[in-house]
């Protein structure tokens, strides 16, 4: 065991993390529980096109801006 | 561009290459519903290993991500030998292949630790989510902190679900 690994045995609660925690869409988390894991990892690809789409219509959209 | 999960996984589960996976797809694979862009790996740092992860992704063009192109990269044994993470862009996406992460150390320690997964057809290892949950709190970085309460939310909801 690292010196790392061992100084990360115990942590308590983070009132950060708990701030944080308050916000968490737990909806979202008991529809992916449902779900397979290989089914979850299709579900983040169909994200991440939908993200890459987004992207490109953002810069198509700026560049449509600039030209006027 | 996005990143190929079922190829990479297959890829390097059917190569034989012994590694876990850590980061956002391993949040992914526990139930967390955020977007992440690359695919994130533990490695084994033996020579025989190392062996075959070189041969499985050379056919699909690993590369510094973000560097300019026309660096003198070579993607051999002796380059991953002589070094440690590698954040790659490949024809299958974003990878990055970690010696070791902050709090979790390497292979060896995150093994232990490890759920086995059948993802894809193939048998792979995973970070535990409750060590991924340590991992990302020892790491100490702010841009985690909604990463590590969503993670806690999932530990949470699944002890409600017994």
């Amino acid at each position: 065991m690292t010196d790392a690994s061992r100084r990360t045995e115990s942590f308590g609660p983070d009132p950060v993390i708990e701030a944080y925690k308050r916000d968490v869409d737990r909806t979202l988390i008991r529809e992916n529980l449902r779900l397979t894991v290989e089914q979850r990892f299709d579900a983040l690809v169909r994200l991440q096109q939908f993200a890459a789409e987004l992207r490109r219509a953002g810069e198509a959209a700026s560049t449509t801006d600039e030209a006027r | 561009m996005t990143v190929d999960f079922r190829a990479l996984i297959s890829l390097l589960a059917g190569a034989g290459v012994e590694f876990i996976i850590v980061g956002g797809a391993a949040a992914t694979a526990h139930g967390s519903a955020r977007l992440t862009l690359d695919l994130d790996i533990v490695y084994r740092r033996t020579p025989a290993n190392i062996s075959r992860l070189v041969r499985a992704l050379a056919p699909h063009q690993p590369y510094p991500r973000g560097a300019p192109p026309g660096l003198p990269f070579t993607w051999d044994e002796r380059t991953v030998s002589n070094g440690l993470n590698f954040t790659l862009t490949t024809a299958l996406g974003a990878l990055d292949l970690l010696a070791e992460i902050t709090g979790g150390g390497g292979y060896d320690e995150l093994l232990p630790h490890s759920d086995r997964l059948e993802l894809y057809g193939v048998e792979c290892l995973c970070l535990g989510l409750q060590r991924l949950v340590h991992v990302k709190r020892a790491a100490g970085r702010p841009k985690d902190f909604e990463a590590i309460a969503e993670l806690e939310a999932i530990v949470e909801e699944r002890r409600k679900l017994g």
